[in-house]
């Protein structure tokens, strides 16, 4: 897939991705604790939990590197985490204990949609068969949290009242959730609540936005975060209903999906927000519209010709000013590691991933963002941390580097995770 | 040991209940942080007065307290919430409070939505309050692509229907006259000038929930707003060419009225200045590479006769102005190739 670019020609490449490295970040952070900094992100555990054990997985060392014993540990606390009214819970911080949870306080421990989806990843990952997921419970709690416009929150609270934001993050973990545990042999499940697919599907396309990319919720930015949240939700419904009528964002040649095309290849930058000097920073055009700004004063009522005239002619794209292209996650924002895989996971998704510059991305996260400890950082010269350091690794994984195992763009897993999914009992059709 | 409330009288009556991590046999638990003392100790009371549903002033500041170190618990906001609610509390207070954590942790989806929560109470805001847009622009300073901030001055518009208000646009002036590359404030604008309104059903185009081609198009076109906002884009981009908002933002705006993009065929020659001689064109200058972009799509669009301009826009960006996307340019250019019209167009380089 790597695409040979003319401007590489006579380089020398000695990008080297640092495999060991990797490996002891991610061995790091699954057996020691992490640093009181990720207090704020204590919710997130279930997230960040996955982040560890999925980066070991994709550097196909989880089984080398941690024993069984171990393995089933951490089985049992993600199952720890399992609300008894089916679905997960973010974090353990929630939990009162059994003995103490009753009708009256269960919606201060509730289970949590984003981090069901990853709980059950995990298990997944870690080998598990998800014989102890109270499955039935978990996709009738799901139908309860998909709201009247179609779409999802992110827990119930009291009075099964829909708590969290309106935006396409708890859809597109609502969709995978639903894509894990419903399968493809659905005969088990006949005459349960299933989510209404239709409006779902209208919420996710009316947050498409005019300039082709989709934003967190209708009339927001668009943002690579939620089009990959969209696109992710939309590959669920699709992969397990291929009868529905074609959804236009999935469907090649069609507007909406050509539209997102252009916006998501778009995405690639090499601004990437280290040097204040550079052409093109975040603000370089404003700089250059105060002096034409300026110089428009004293020539007074210039026609539209007249002040085009006056424009400086833009050199071409040279090497040096090449060498390195990110992805930013909304237009006119700086290059970012983890924007690398929400951009190039939704163009995967839609089959067009040979449309970016995989050759300049694999150079602006090895020699840019990857840190000396291991792991990624955010942006240029920052420390690493586990959101960035997975993301860094799945969006090289996509480009096929050596070292790192296949991954599906929609559950962000392994292959050999996915696989184990597909051979559960639900996911054998019944002939 | 953190004491601040085994110590306090006030919470004498509590018996906290400390982190349940699985720790009996079998179970080793992941993603453990290092947490400081302060913390363990605030939601283990955290966890006991939800437990007990306690709603009183003592809940109401350990949640201050619990937010300030972690702003994106998801149930503490709830809680904190129902006590406000119960214990008729001044909302006036908690917006005081609410402003000054927005301040320190600007990247919070929580804060955001609790503020959401709030405003939605019609019988405390029948209207917009003062101040409110004040304070939004005191954040906009900070960062003026807050994306939380902005996602929650368009639900507040559609709340409040405040598209026509002088003020929404007034800031959009503003803020583009600061960064005219601020790409939300742009979102914005056009959502003030062409997004659903009143009752319609929300989307992020106009008649979102059309299939295309209508699709983002306009079941009524105001014709003078149309030719208002296309000549403001033009004053923006002849200042600064070489940004995409403002070109994106034109194809919105024409897409909405049923325009074609061929309408801004010479305004975009403006800056793909063709040298000629002898009728043939011998070099090109290139002043945006959007407006060669724009040109490419006008080519393609007008069919068969206008292929190799567009062939020849394509491969300007593809070569020169903007080689990171060769492989785009390519996929584009097949797409137009007669020899391959009818074929299933390969998205593999």
């Amino acid at each position: 897939m790597a695409s040979a670019l003319d401007y590489s020609e006579t380089m020398t490449e000695v990008v080297v991705f640092n495999k060991e490295r990797h490996i002891k970040y991610f061995l790091r952070c699954l057996k020691t604790f992490l640093p009181d900094l990720y207090t704020s992100n204590d919710s997130n555990r279930i997230l960040l939990a996955y982040f560890t054990v999925a980066g070991l997985d994709l550097l196909g060392e989880l089984h080398n590197r941690t024993t069984l014993e171990e393995r089933q540990g951490y089985i049992e606390w993600i199952y720890h985490c399992q609300v008894p009214s089916g679905g997960f819970r973010g974090f353990t911080g929630t939990d009162f204990g059994p003995e103490r949870r009753t009708p009256a306080n269960e919606v201060w421990d509730p289970a949590n949609v984003p981090s069901t989806f990853f709980a059950l990843l995990i298990l997944l990952t870690l080998g598990d068969d998800l014989s102890r997921v109270k499955r039935t419970e978990c996709l009738q709690w799901l139908s309860r949290m998909q709201r009247e416009n179609g779409s999802f929150g992110e827990v119930l609270g009291s009075d099964e009242k829909i708590e969290g934001g309106g935006d396409l993050r708890f859809c597109c973990f609502g969709a995978g959730t639903r894509y894990i545990l419903r399968g493809t042999g659905e005969e088990d499940l006949v005459g349960d609540k299933d989510i209404d697919v239709d409006k779902l599907v209208a919420f996710i396309e009316a947050c498409q936005t005019y300039d082709g990319g989709i934003g967190e919720a209708p009339f927001c930015e668009s943002h690579s975060g939620h089009t990959y949240c969209a696109i992710g939700a939309l590959t669920f419904l699709d992969r397990l209903s291929k009868n529905h009528k074609p959804i236009e964002l999935l469907t090649p040649g069609a507007g909406p999906f050509e539209s997102l095309v252009r916006w998501l290849v778009a995405r690639q930058t090499s601004e990437l927000g280290d040097d204040e000097d550079e052409g093109g920073d975040e603000r370089g055009d404003s700089h250059d519209a105060d002096g034409v700004e300026n110089l428009s004063v004293t020539v007074g009522e210039l026609s539209l010709d007249a002040k085009a005239d006056q424009l400086p002619v833009i050199r071409p794209a040279t090497k040096d000013s090449l060498r390195w292209a990110g992805f930013n996650g909304r237009c006119n924002k700086y290059a970012d590691t983890c924007y690398s895989f929400w951009n190039t996971a939704s163009l995967h998704m839609m089959d067009r991933l040979g449309l970016v510059d995989v050759t300049r991305n694999r150079r602006y996260l090895l020699e840019k963002t990857q840190h000396i400890v291991g792991g990624f950082g955010k942006g240029v010269g920052e420390p690493p941390d586990l959101l960035h350091s997975y993301f860094g690794l799945v969006s090289l994984a996509f480009q096929e580097e050596p070292g790192l195992e296949c991954v599906d763009p929609a559950l962000c897993s392994s292959y050999r995770t996915v696989q184990h999914l597909h051979s559960l009992p639900w996911w054998q059709k019944k002939a | 040991m953190s004491n601040k409330y085994t110590s306090d009288p006030t919470w004498a009556s509590i018996q906290p209940i400390p982190l349940n991590d699985g720790s009996e046999s079998g179970i080793i638990p992941l993603a453990t942080i290092a947490y400081a003392d302060e913390y363990v100790e605030a939601t283990s009371y955290l966890r006991a007065v939800m437990a007990a549903n306690e709603i009183s002033e003592r809940a109401l500041k350990l949640t201050d307290h619990v937010i300030a170190l972690n702003p994106a618990h998801y149930t503490v906001w709830i809680y904190r919430v129902q006590n406000l609610l119960a214990l008729k509390k001044d909302f006036t207070e908690e917006f005081e409070w609410l402003n000054k954590m927005s301040l320190k942790h600007l990247k919070n989806y929580q804060i955001w939505h609790h503020r959401q929560v709030l405003m939605s109470f019609r019988e405390k805001f029948p209207t917009l309050p003062p101040g409110e847009l004040d304070f939004l622009m005191e954040m906009f300073k900070q960062d003026a692509k807050n994306y939380h901030v902005w996602t929650y001055r368009h639900w507040l518009v559609r709340h409040f229907r405040l598209w026509d208000e002088p003020r929404e646009i007034q800031d959009i002036d503003f803020l583009l006259s600061q960064d005219v590359r601020n790409n939300s404030a742009w979102n914005h604008r056009f959502m003030l000038r062409f997004g659903p309104r009143s009752d319609e059903p929300d989307g992020g185009m106009p008649n979102s929930t059309a299939p295309s081609p209508e699709k983002g198009r306009l079941a009524v076109v105001d014709e003078d707003l149309v030719d208002a906002e296309l000549e403001y884009v033009k004053g923006k981009l002849i200042r600064a060419p070489e940004n995409r908002s403002p070109w994106a933002y034109a194809r919105g705006v024409l897409r909405a009225s049923g325009r074609p993009l061929s309408e801004w065929k010479d305004f975009a020659k403006l800056f793909v200045l063709e040298k000629l001689e002898d009728g043939k064109v011998v070099d090109v200058e290139v002043k945006s590479s959007h407006a060669v972009e724009w040109l490419a799509d006008v080519y393609a669009q007008e069919g068969e006769s206008t292929t190799s301009e567009a062939v020849r826009m394509f491969t300007l960006l593809k070569e020169k102005y903007d080689p990171i996307r060769k492989n785009y340019w390519d996929y584009r250019m097949r797409m137009i190739s007669p020899a391959t019209q009818n074929q299933e167009i390969s998205a593999s380089a």
